[in-house]
């Protein structure tokens, strides 16, 4: 037995406060880059959801290949092709490491979003298109006011949890060089030799993003849980929603006491 | 003014043209929905085989039949929900369907229909995350580009008649059957159909729901409102139905006055309705 084994550990978390602003600066890339490219994704996710249902069938198939393609890679492999594979090799000198991870993210992403976008507008029953149509709404307006409002919160848990992944996924980047959170941790525990509390403190910062994004999703589903904003008399504690209810409320009075009846 | 004495749901009519009580069929309303040599495939299945059926103002038809008889796709077919390979459709003398040989064709388009011709669905079809009050008012507000104040105004009106003012501000999550379908009802009422379409609108109902949007359906029908109503409930048929029509395997067996339902002609039609009422 060496003296060494027997030494106690020692956690030394010095290294993290004395390297704080490393680490902030690490984890606001890592929050940039995940949310940039969760937005751009987003974005070409609707427009790829959208393509997957037009009635035009090339449009149609077009896009059910671009997901299954970009589905298909691994999200490691497609970073490294298309930073050094695409970015360097055809000399796109415009295209800096993290906009090409960014890139990269962002297509990925927007094939997974976009299945889970064309299901959300697959669930809303046929009957609400048809009770729609039968008022004399257009397409585009039953689309608009009945279909994607519907959609929207059936797809908000999927989506919840791609956003964690991209969080997750966003380290990845680490690759390129890109000095994220995970890529600032590395070159922290390399140099001090501080390995377990440094990656210890990676570890929380994820878990602490993750959960966050987490809440944040469940407190959005509850919001747009409907409830009687007229049965027990509460004042909402929004203001737009205190706005709706004195809006029924007044209504609801001139009906009531008639002072429409001509209409 | 003058409304306010008065009985609210008369007052709230859409213009009747008759007075309560009277039969309508007698006045003799000209027709306002015609349908003309209907045919419908689904694939190779022939559902709808060359229907005719007349609709009089302020008239109120009742379709009933089997199941799988073409009884709920021909009312589809009449707001163009389901759009037949060859027929006539026409309201008020204006062609909306595939039109007929050596007529004049000036078309106009499903959804220029669908605004004169409400529909009341089987499963009530609320828009889930509209509160009542939007779900009635929406409409007018979106076809018919009414400003948001006077939309509401009319469609609490609606609401009052059907007997849900009370719960403009819920959700139709938290209503039961019955009043889910009074929204429906006052839903389609809003557009100011001139011809209101119900497809088993209390087949999805609990038995004890059945009753108050049977009620409100009849004081639609007392109001002089233009219906055509399929459905399974023999006895409100027969209460309110001006005209009835027995369909069987797509094609409309017999058709008549109260009288069909105690002497048919036809020997399927008897079966019928002994079997059901």
């Amino acid at each position: 037995m060496s003296m060494l084994a027997q030494q106690p550990v020692r956690f030394n978390w010095a290294v993290i406060v004395d390297n704080l602003p490393l680490f902030f600066a690490g984890l606001r890339l890592t929050i940039v880059i995940a949310a940039v490219s969760f937005l751009i994704a987003t974005v070409l996710g609707v427009m790829v959801a959208l393509a997957r249902l037009s009635r035009f069938r090339i449009v149609a198939v077009l896009a059910a290949g671009y997901i299954n393609v970009l589905r298909a890679i691994p999200l490691l492999v497609f970073i490294v092709f298309v930073y050094y594979g695409i970015a360097i090799f055809f000399n796109l000198t415009f295209l800096t490491a993290i906009q090409a991870g960014m890139l990269a993210f962002s297509l990925q992403y927007s094939a997974w979003l976009g299945e889970i976008f064309r299901s959300g507008i697959q669930a809303v029953p046929k009957g609400q298109r048809e009770a729609a149509l039968s008022v004399g709404m257009s397409r585009a307006q039953t689309f608009v006011t009945v279909v994607l409002p519907q959609a929207v919160r059936i797809a908000i848990p999927p989506t919840g949890n791609m956003m964690v992944g991209m969080i997750k996924d966003s380290s990845l980047v680490y690759i390129l060089g890109v000095p994220e959170l995970f890529r600032n941790a590395q070159l922290l525990a390399n140099r001090t030799f501080r390995y377990f509390e440094v990656y210890l403190a990676v570890v929380i910062t994820y878990l602490l993003l993750t959960t966050g994004v987490y809440y944040a999703m469940k407190f959005l589903e509850r919001r747009l849980e409907p409830r009687d904003l007229l049965a027990t008399g509460v004042p909402a504690w929004s203001p737009f929603a205190r706005r709706r209810q004195a809006r029924l409320q007044r209504v609801q009075e001139q009906v009531r006491e008639g002072v429409v009846a001509a209409i | 003014m003058m409304d306010r004495g008065t009985e609210p749901d008369e007052a709230s009519g859409p213009e009747p043209i008759t007075t309560p009580g009277s039969d309508p069929l007698t006045t003799g309303g000209e027709v306002v929905l015609n349908l003309r040599a209907i045919h419908k495939w689904f694939g190779d299945n022939h559902v709808l085989r060359g229907v005719d059926l007349e609709v009089r103002r302020g008239e109120h038809v009742v379709v009933f039949g089997p199941s799988g008889s073409g009884k709920s796709t021909l009312l589809r077919t009449a707001n163009l929900l389901e759009v037949p390979q060859s027929g006539s459709i026409q309201l008020e003398g204006v062609e909306y369907g595939p039109g007929l040989a050596g007529e004049t064709r000036n078309r106009r388009t499903a959804r220029a229909l669908r605004q004169r011709v409400g529909m009341v669905f089987q499963q009530f079809n609320l828009f889930p995350h509209l509160t009542v009050l939007d779900n009635v008012s929406i409409a007018l507000r979106r076809v018919k580009r009414v400003a948001r104040e006077e939309a509401d105004l009319k469609a609490a009106r609606q609401l009052k008649r059907v007997g849900l003012l009370p719960k403009l501000g819920a959700y139709p999550g938290q209503l039961s059957g019955g009043q889910q379908q009074r929204v429906a009802i006052a839903r389609s009422l809003v557009m100011d159909p001139d011809v209101l379409l119900f497809d088993e609108p209390t087949s999805a109902l609990d038995p004890e729901l059945v009753g108050e949007v049977l009620a409100v359906m009849r004081d639609l029908a007392e109001a002089g409102m233009t219906m055509v109503v399929v459905t399974h409930e023999m006895g409100f048929g027969r209460e309110v139905g001006d005209w009835n029509v027995f369909m069987d395997e797509g094609v409309i067996v017999e058709q008549g006055d109260g009288r069909i339902y105690t002497d048919a002609v036809e020997a399927r039609t008897r079966d019928f309705i002994k079997a059901v009422l």
